[in-house]
């Protein structure tokens, strides 16, 4: 007998103890799902371009144009651009690409033909479904990861020396007193641009020279306010309608706090696109509707129910993972389709206890992943 | 062949019961259609068998039930002794399969999808993914991605996948698909080696003649049915005898036959007769025709027997049923 035909020559002791009928995975059955999912070029070279290739580039021509022009152009860094980057295409397209991945993982064998032959083993079609899982969330949370890191490392260390509250530069870290002080210091930066519910208090020229007079009524002589007026209009806007409060958790560069929040934050969007994409996928058997299924949902259902006001519908609304995910998203990150950072950020944001989003959240990932399984349970091969 | 005989052959001690494939009342429906109506299929250890049916009959569909990619709507089976679905994983453990088509992960070369199939199974099945390769002569293309392969290279991967589960049983749905004269003769010199190493070959297939030359025993199916099974030479006994006769006056020799107690079925050939009587009659019936001829001053230059041909008897039975409806 050749090598060749030592082939199946071997005592049949294993299978009884090679746990076949088990849902649990192999480690070989995850390591070689992993390279089966890492082997698609396509795939990955998308997932690489918009989670770490766009946040890369973004910040990579900021660090070029302060470093060769920095008057004209600000730092690459800093809290701001930390919390708009996350929030924003970091979530969003976190959120599409891991949909996108689960959706592949979920449909390959289909489409490919292998579903079949994997069957054929007696190997548990649980196990052959829960193997992707880890496989697929290799791929995905080490490549949001390496995307959030590159943010991390930009915005801690190019990070600029002011604060830019409402689109006026304050130094940071001052108290109320300071505050008010450096206010008393600029009237006109204060009383042009801060938050005043309303028309300054008095009449201020904030468009320069002869470009005249913008705000409140004019003083009973109609004659311009004295400086020691102005100021005592600044220090009093700066200490009201919630400026100081805006500005103190306005930070130059993303704490470690924020940090790890937000990482831990996106990693869960992460999760939750290809838990969903893999269990779509697997319910109706194509890759293609479901990614763009989840495409709408993120991008075009899940902005529209975050902020209206449905009568009846409000529970439903609560339901959508976006907005639970919305819900989770660390104090301090500007929401992407809300108002902006600060304390009123979430404002518009339809309300949702946290409790609820988690178990919102939960269930999405237990019950996507219950459904995917059945399905692979029961389909025919 | 009897099942008895093809159980004795060794290197089957560990097997458990008498069949390797056992259905009984198997029904499978899409909707209305019943694709498997009441197969009753006895496949015995370790020959190779073969499961023949006209396009539609239901074979693919029962093979599918057998391997549980769907699932039976009634009846019981099993596979090499143990009942499916119920001990499912452990029948299969030792069950290789091709159905339809095999198709792959493209973007992946053969070992690596092999690699993935392995990995199903019992972790020494990684260590058969080169002498699978190898046995079936893919080795030097194992690296190559399976985008480039051919639809008999697929056909030879599909072999491999088979093999890396130490099969007792293997199942190939048209394995001889796509496959080049060579290629044929290749499958066809394989499946005889596993035969002879003691596995079970279930081959279902429309090639008539590679059926007839690598196996032992067939069944066939038509609409769901199983029709006849056993071992070829047997079915073939009950095939009716056919005989050419080249003679000095076929005209007159067709009056002499026809006027006989013989009542053959008799057409003109341009140099003779052919004569065809009914199955179960006697070879001595030969003699006869012979003597009938000659003493009607009839000379007789050659008469020969047609030997009955699978395809030939596969044609009978199946018009007869298409007769019958």
């Amino acid at each position: 007998m050749t090598a060749a035909q030592s082939v199946a020559t071997a005592p049949n002791v294993e299978v009884a103890t090679d746990h076949r009928g088990s849902w649990f995975p192999t480690p070989a059955m995850i390591g070689t799902r992993l390279m089966e999912l890492r082997k698609r070029r396509g795939i990955m070279i998308t997932i690489l371009v918009v989670v770490v290739g766009l946040p890369a580039v973004f910040l990579g021509i900021r660090l070029i144009l302060h470093a060769t022009d920095p008057k004209s152009y600000g730092p690459a860094g800093g809290a701001d651009i930390f919390t708009n980057l996350v929030a924003g295409p970091m979530n969003v397209f976190g959120f599409i690409v891991a949909a996108l991945l689960g959706c592949t993982a979920g449909s390959s064998d289909l489409s490919d033909g292998m579903f079949r032959h994997l069957v054929v083993t007696g190997r548990s079609r649980v196990a052959l479904y829960f193997a992707r899982i880890p496989a697929g969330l290799t791929i995905i949370v080490s490549a949001v990861a390496a995307g959030f890191a590159i943010i991390c490392l930009v915005c801690s260390f190019a990070a600029p020396t002011t604060v830019n509250y409402d689109g006026v530069n304050i130094p940071h870290g001052l108290s109320l007193s300071g505050f008010e002080t450096w206010a008393g210091e600029h009237p006109v930066d204060v009383l042009c641009s801060f938050n005043t519910n309303g028309p300054p208090p008095v009449n201020v020229n904030c468009g320069g020279p002869g470009q005249g007079f913008k705000g409140g009524p004019s003083g009973p002589t109609g004659q311009p306010p004295t400086a020691a007026q102005l100021k005592a209009a600044a220090i009093n806007v700066a200490a009201h309608f919630n400026n100081y409060e805006e500005y103190s958790v306005l930070f130059l560069a993303p704490s470690l706090t924020l940090m790890v929040g937000s990482g831990l934050w996106l990693e869960l969007v992460a999760i939750v696109g290809f838990i969903v994409g893999l269990g779509l996928s697997s319910l109706l058997g194509q890759r293609t509707v479901s990614v763009i299924i989840l495409i709408v949902l993120e991008i075009v259902l899940t902005p529209i129910l975050a902020t209206a006001r449905i009568p009846y519908m409000t529970n439903v609304q609560r339901a959508i993972v976006g907005i639970a995910t919305d819900h989770l998203e660390p104090n301090g990150l500007a929401r992407v389709f809300g108002s902006g950072n600060g304390p009123n950020a979430r404002s518009n944001l339809l309300p949702e206890q946290t409790f609820v989003a988690v178990i919102v959240v939960v269930a999405w990932l237990v019950g996507w992943t219950a459904i995917g399984a059945w399905r692979m349970s029961k389909r025919d091969a | 062949m009897s099942a008895t005989a093809v159980t004795d052959r060794p290197g089957r001690s560990e097997h458990t019961g008498e069949w390797a494939v056992e259905t009984h009342g198997l029904v499978k429906r899409f909707g209305q259609n019943v694709a498997v109506d009441g197969v009753e299929l006895l496949v015995p250890r370790g020959c190779a068998f073969g499961y023949l049916g006209p396009n539609g009959a239901g074979k693919t569909t029962l093979i599918r039930v057998l391997l549980g990619l769907t699932h039976a709507d009634a009846g019981t089976m099993s596979l090499l002794g143990h009942p499916v679905p119920r001990a499912r994983a452990t029948a299969l453990a030792r069950v290789g399969a091709i159905v339809d088509e095999p198709r792959f992960h493209g973007h992946l070369t053969g070992r690596q999808n092999l690699k993935i199939l392995a990995a199903a199974r019992e972790p020494a099945a990684m260590g058969r993914i080169d002498p699978s390769l190898e046995r079936v002569g893919m080795l030097q293309r194992a690296d190559d991605k399976v985008s480039k392969y051919s639809m008999g290279m697929r056909q030879r991967l599909g072999v491999a996948a088979c093999l890396l589960g130490d099969p007792q049983l293997l199942i190939l749905d048209e394995p001889m698909n796509g496959l080049d004269p060579a290629g044929m003769q290749g499958m066809r010199a394989m499946i005889l080696s596993l035969v002879e190493e003691g596995r079970t070959v279930v081959l279902s297939s429309h090639l008539l003649d590679e059926v007839e030359r690598t196996c032992d025993a067939v069944a066939i199916v038509d609409r769901g049915h199983i029709i006849r099974q056993g071992p070829i030479a047997e079915l073939l006994q009950g095939a009716s005898l056919a005989l050419e006769v080249d003679c000095s006056d076929p005209d007159r020799a067709r009056a002499v036959l026809a006027s006989s107690p013989l009542s053959p079925t008799i057409e003109m050939r341009p140099q003779g007769i052919s004569l065809t009587l009914p199955a179960g009659t006697s070879r001595d019936v030969i003699a006869e025709v012979n003597r009938l001829l000659v003493e009607s001053g009839i000379l007789v230059y050659r008469l020969q027997e047609i030997q009955a041909s699978l395809e030939s008897w596969f044609l009978s039975v199946t018009s007869r049923l298409g007769e019958s409806e």
